[in-house]
């Protein structure tokens, strides 16, 4: 077996980490800006979604450092990253834990749309694909609808933390 | 211009996440649908078998294969170990009236195995009649077959060359109702069992039993001429101290099976 195999695992871990990030995003704005539906909660917390999205990164590099366990040398990590790129790509988003990127939440979408793509790739297959093998987008929007559970999870997470740490800090000074 | 965009995007992603999820069913985690029913299958056929005058050759005209055939008994010795178990050697299927009841001088049964009628679908058509000769018991222990079960049933031993069918020594059946089983493809039969055992006098008793129906098919062996066979088993039970045997080396409930097999030669 080739590494085509190895390379197919770690797309597919990217996939459920990262792909449902812009759907969450854009519902999540667009929430937030719709005048009918504007919701002060989550007006207020948009600026969450980079930190959000930051910490499924930081989820992404802890699923790495345990496949690299307990060999963390550079020739195991030569070895067991086939996609060094696209997770070189996927760990530049722990750098949304930063004030000055997650400022610009545009840049987590476009960071996200990366990774999106590789869904939007595997319904192109599908349409040359013989009819009825359908497995491939059904395990890809198996990965899709984790992916969407687990940044909104993440959001929903870091949101409730803010608050809490906005009304411990409200309590403080009171 | 911004909330647009954004619209734009999301209405963008929804689109295509909606293609994937519906591209995407495979409809394999589907359960597979119940089965019709839970119940047994039961198929009735529509073949009706009769004796007529069971003439040899007459294919319409269906014999009991007497060879084939068998009554047996099974109960537990002592009433509390394994089965004992045995065979009557010589029965039949005949409506053995009061006035038929005698000593026949014959080496085979004198009494034409032609009281029955079975229609597969029209149970209330369906009866037999059958009997069987209490001292021709046969459990393999000539010393016990011709001793005490002789004794122990009120009957009186073998005579060589005659069919003893008088009161002591016959235990008959007769059936009152013949109806479908609605548990499985079997049918329910009632019947009334005839026997005197050490009374007195005959005791009749109303029992039931099921009777199983072994559909017709057709055999042929070699170059002979090809015929049918179907059969029926009989199963039900009595208590023998309702009819006054004291053994305790039997238990109280007897376990009576018939197999007949019928063919059209």
């Amino acid at each position: 077996m080739d590494n085509s195999f190895f390379n197919y695992l770690q797309r597919i871990e990217l996939l459920a980490f990262f792909s449902g990030y812009p759907l969450i995003y854009t519902l999540i704005v667009f929430t937030a800006g719709n005048q009918r539906t504007k919701n002060n909660f989550i007006s207020k917390r948009i600026s969450l979604l980079p930190l959000g999205y930051a910490l499924v990164g930081t989820l992404y590099l802890g699923l790495q450092l345990k496949n690299l366990y307990p060999n963390y040398s550079v020739e195991n990590f030569k070895l067991t990253i086939q996609e060094p790129l696209l997770i070189t790509w996927a760990l530049l988003s722990i750098l949304f834990w930063l004030p000055f990127f997650s400022k610009k939440l545009v840049i987590s979408l476009i960071h996200s749309l990366v990774f999106f793509f590789f869904l939007l790739r595997d319904f192109f297959l599908q349409l040359s694909a013989k009819p009825g093998d359908r497995s491939m987008v059904r395990n890809s929007m198996k990965l899709y609808t984790d992916s969407l559970l687990l940044n909104l999870s993440a959001f929903v997470f870091i949101a409730l933390l803010a608050f809490l740490f906005s009304f411990y800090n409200k309590q403080s000074r009171a | 211009m911004k909330l647009l965009s954004t619209k734009t995007l999301l209405i963008l992603l929804v689109l295509i996440s909606g293609y994937g999820y519906i591209a995407s069913c495979t409809r394999d985690n589907e359960l597979p649908p119940p089965p019709a029913t839970t119940g047994p299958i039961i198929n009735h056929g529509t073949n009706v078998h009769l004796p007529g005058s069971m003439t040899v050759g007459n294919s319409n005209e269906w014999k009991v294969d007497k060879a084939h055939s068998s009554v047996l008994w099974s109960t537990n010795y002592v009433g509390a170990a394994g089965l004992l178990t045995g065979r009557f050697n010589q029965f039949g299927v005949h409506d053995v009236t009061d006035a038929k009841m005698l000593n026949y001088v014959s080496a085979g049964q004198p009494l034409l195995d032609s009281s029955w009628a079975f229609y597969e679908n029209e149970p209330a058509k369906t009866y037999f009649n059958g009997y069987v000769q209490i001292n021709q018991s046969n459990t393999g222990e000539p010393g016990r077959d011709a001793g005490c079960n002789v004794s122990g049933m009120g009957t009186t031993a073998i005579v060589p060359g005659t069919q003893n069918l008088t009161v002591t020594n016959i235990a008959r059946i007769k059936t009152t109702e013949v109806k479908f089983d609605p548990a499985s493809n079997d049918y329910i039969v009632t019947v009334k069992f005839t026997w005197q055992g050490k009374l007195a006098a005959p005791l009749t008793q109303t029992i039931v039993g099921k009777l199983k129906y072994i559909p017709k098919a057709t055999v042929q062996f070699g170059t002979a001429a090809g015929y049918d066979v179907f059969g029926l088993q009989f199963k039900f039970q009595f208590n023998c101290r309702d009819f006054g045997i004291t053994s305790t080396s039997i238990s109280d409930k007897i376990e009576i099976e018939v197999n007949v097999n019928l063919n059209n030669k």
